[in-house]
């Protein structure tokens, strides 16, 4: 370890000002500190500071989003060997076959989006936010795994540059990248990314497996006609609550399984990184929406407004928007009960934007970037009325008053 | 009386408190006094190199407010007079004589305190510099004479490492104390509110049952001890109001002035902190403004330290080898830690102190003390978590927003917010625990000078 620093002090000089590679400060910055703590000072009081630091924020994200990493490899490989009728495959065969699938897009993204970072830093002579590593991880994981990997470039690419960079970087974004980047795909490719074919890589040339059609879950409630039980029409194409819940089937790579995002939930809810508030406040919304369709005359609306709304927990990407996306602080709400209000509508819309709309399935993203522009006029409000009673009970102490 | 708590905010628990034995320092031969220490004022020197000068004798006077003088710590003879950048006056050295001679200021009675004329108190305050102990809110600045407080706050809790425990402060002070009492209590025309900690059992008398005041219990963790806190609590300060506020051993001094008709030659200081040696961190009797060497020579570990005027929050760092200051309840030394651990932020954390749940240290790890240096532990970073200061302040005050109405110098939006309730080291316990590392304290400092500027 001596060595490394060694190496890394030595060569410091040609990374300041008026160093040869003065110009790559930022890439020097983000490598050093990455490798070695800094050894910055505190300069005023406080002179005691905390042991955490952004990169440790950072890192406790990944580190929630990996086990839907991982069950997304799975799920990709173990679809891969049941659809193309793969004799004998085991767990190390789904693991192995979705990792040639799901990590080469992962690599693209950080790949892309890194380089954005980076050059957007170099320019703009500012240390390399470790926020993109969230960024890069969050977007390939709401991605359908048949993606092109030239549109996972472009699409981390907008997500990055005109979600975030414009903005004024990290910090000072409107709307969630990884989503914006995921909204961008949505509507620029949609062949690729809706509809029944892109869930489930096949194999050039094999025969599925008969009776698949590669729907999902969402797919499948939307095209309930009026009158007709969502959940029969659901228990048909072979989706139970309970198979929803542990999600082997087609969809994106890291939405369609609970038990990994109530992993992920409770790493960020114990560890006081993500905010329990929207995350309740996104169920407590979806459920109340969900019981209201349900009181909507069965006769009158299409049959996915009567699915029970408890049903809308496990379809899609429910669990994975708000716990991961949602939570997102910087295109949250960010005051405390702004952040109730916030949740409570994210769930509120998802519902409505599923139910209301079969066009677009993908109403968890939709409904988090529109509440994402919406955010900040939660939080004028809530601050509005933080103002007004601050007022009115100062008006009880005023000395001149008399 | 009032009672009120939190449990927003955190116990810093730093190593090295100090004990309550109290050691004598004595022996220095120079006594020095710093004008900068008194943040707002113009000083006018009013002493030369070469002139003798008593114990309470003028050495300057602030240009702003004339009947403003501040005064000698000790008798002797002038040795030098420092000057800083732009000629601003640095320290003023005084070479002790052998017999110290006292300037005589009129001395009270204690009972005679309760009708003593305001002008007669403000005019041996002013007189004597002694007036800089208290301090005017908002804005945390030496009071104006002139202006009677709508009240006034005595604190004698402290929620952050480290201060003089008052109860050992309080040892044969009791009369001086409660004469600063009754001297605060001609000052202003409405209340002196007396705040102690609801927590502790064994406090003087002179504290609990001190009279001519209201006396109030907080508890909480830090920030509870603030001022700020108890103001916001008691009688909160609106746009156009003004405070007074000080230390409850600060007024120690003030009492003993009153009675005895000079100025005290030492006081009651803390030292502790991680920095302290096994044994040292106790509390010393201390001439005013003599050396620091005195006291931290032999008491202090190996490597490179910093000395923090007051608690590692909101204290603010002094030379080692310059002299106690005026305004000094405590010393708390820490190491300047420039130390870089290899990939940091990996690894469960139990060995690094932290507020934040995502190191194992915060879950089992819970009574230890830690051995906190200067380290900043990480960069900084722009503004990305949210919410997360509202848990380090007790006070109703969105931090957040505050802090981006001062980065936008929205002052308005910043008075609004509560800016005039607070002072800069309300905000350290957020600064704190900020992974990423915004200079909170420096943010609404700023903010505070800009309305002062700008005027309310």
């Amino acid at each position: 370890m001596r060595f490394l620093l060694d190496q890394l002090e030595k060569s410091k000089h040609l990374f300041e000002p008026g160093g040869k590679l003065e110009k790559l400060y930022p890439l020097y910055e983000a490598n050093d500190t990455f490798l070695f703590t800094p050894s910055d000072t505190t300069q005023s009081s406080p002179h005691v500071r905390d042991s955490v630091d952004l990169k440790r924020v950072m890192i406790t994200v990944v580190i929630a989003l990996l086990p839907c990493l991982l069950f997304g490899i799975y799920n990709v490989g173990h679809q891969f060997n049941v659809v193309n009728q793969v004799e004998g495959a085991g767990f190390a065969s789904h693991m192995f076959e979705g990792s040639l699938r799901v990590l080469p897009i992962v690599f693209v993204s950080y790949a892309v989006g890194g380089m954005w970072e980076v050059l957007f830093c170099i320019i703009r002579k500012h240390e390399i936010n470790e926020g993109f590593l969230v960024t890069g991880m969050l977007f390939p994981l709401t991605l359908p795994p048949t993606i092109p990997l030239w549109q996972v470039a472009v699409g981390i690419s907008f997500g990055i540059v005109i979600g975030k960079e414009i903005f004024g970087g990290t910090g000072f974004n409107i709307l969630n990248p990884a989503l914006t980047a995921r909204a961008f795909l949505f509507f620029a490719y949609p062949g690729d990314i809706i509809g029944d074919r892109v869930w489930t890589v096949m194999k050039d040339g094999a025969t599925a497996i008969e009776g698949f059609t590669g729907a999902t879950p969402l797919g499948v409630t939307a095209l309930v006609p009026v009158g007709e039980n969502a959940t029969v029409a659901l228990r048909e194409a072979g989706f139970t609550l309970s198979s929803m819940f542990h999600g082997l089937e087609g969809g994106s790579i890291g939405e369609t399984a609970m038990i990994p995002v109530l992993i992920g939930a409770a790493i960020l809810i114990i560890t006081g990184i993500g905010s329990w508030r929207i995350m309740v406040g996104g169920v407590i919304g979806l459920l109340a929406m969900g019981w209201c369709m349900n009181a909507l005359p069965a006769e009158d609306f299409i049959g996915a407004t009567q699915l029970p709304a408890y049903y809308h927990l496990v379809i899609g990407g429910f669990g994975f928007g708000i716990v991961f996306m949602a939570t997102d602080p910087v295109s949250a709400a960010a005051t405390t009960k702004g952040k109730w209000i916030y949740g409570i509508l994210v769930g509120v819309l998802i519902v409505l934007i599923r139910v209301a709309n079969p066009a677009y399935p993908g109403g968890v993203m939709l409904s988090i970037l529109f509440m994402n522009v919406m955010a900040p006029t939660i939080d004028h409000f809530v601050l509005k009325s933080h103002i007004r009673k601050r007022e009115a009970h100062l008006r009880k102490f005023s000395y001149a008053k008399g | 009386m009032a009672e009120f708590s939190t449990r927003k905010g955190f116990h810093i628990r730093l190593s090295g408190a100090p004990s309550d034995e109290v050691k004598i320092v004595d022996g220095s031969d120079e006594a020095a006094v710093y004008p900068q220490e008194f943040a707002g004022i113009k000083p006018r020197l009013l002493v030369k190199e070469g002139d003798s000068v008593k114990q309470g004798s003028p050495l300057f006077i602030d240009k702003k407010c004339p009947e403003l003088r501040f005064s000698s710590p000790a008798a002797g003879k002038i040795r030098t007079i420092e000057y800083g950048p732009r000629r601003a006056i640095e320290k003023v050295i005084i070479d002790l004589a052998a017999s110290q001679q006292t300037e005589a200021f009129p001395a009270f009675e204690p009972a005679s305190l309760r009708s003593a004329a305001r002008d007669r108190v403000i005019e041996i305050l002013t007189t004597s510099g002694y007036l800089a102990y208290l301090v005017e809110r908002p804005f945390s600045r030496i009071p104006n004479p002139a202006v009677s407080p709508k009240s006034i706050f005595v604190n004698a809790m402290d929620t952050a490492p480290f201060h003089t425990d008052i109860c050992v402060a309080m040892a044969g002070q009791d009369a001086a104390f409660q004469a600063g009492l009754l001297a605060l209590g001609r000052l202003t025309d409405g209340l002196v509110h007396l705040v102690l900690p609801g927590d502790h059992d064994n406090l003087p008398k002179a504290l609990t049952h001190a009279d001519g005041v209201e006396i109030h219990r907080a508890t909480g963790p830090h920030p509870a001890g603030n001022t700020s806190f108890h103001i916001h609590n008691i009688d909160p300060i609106v746009p156009g109001d003004v405070v007074w506020t000080i230390r409850a051993d600060d007024l120690i001094q003030i009492g003993r002035l009153l009675l005895d008709g000079k100025v005290p030659a030492n006081r009651v200081v803390a030292l502790g902190g991680p920095g302290v040696g096994n044994g040292s961190g106790c509390h010393y009797r201390v001439p005013i403004g003599a050396p620091l060497h005195h006291l931290l020579n032999g008491n202090l570990t190996s490597g490179e330290k910093r000395v923090v005027n007051g608690d590692v929050m909101g204290g603010t760092q002094i030379a080692p080898d310059g002299h106690l200051p005026f305004r000094c309840s405590g010393l708390t030394v820490i190491a300047e830690d420039r130390s870089r651990h290899f990939m940091g932020w990996a690894g469960p954390g139990l060995g690094r102190f932290s507020m934040s749940r995502a190191y194992l240290s915060w879950w089992v790890a819970r009574e230890k003390s830690w051995d906190l240096g200067s380290s900043q532990n990480g960069s900084l970073r722009s503004m990305v978590l949210t919410g997360l200061y509202d848990k380090y302040m007790p006070m109703n005050i969105m931090v957040d927003y505050l802090v981006r109405a001062v980065i936008a110098n929205d002052t308005e939006a910043a008075i609004q917010l509560g800016i005039l309730e607070t002072d800069p080291e309300d905000f350290a316990a957020c600064a704190f625990a900020c992974p990423s590392k915004m200079d909170l304290v420096g943010i609404v400092r700023k903010g505070l000078a800009m309305v002062e500027e700008e005027g309310i």
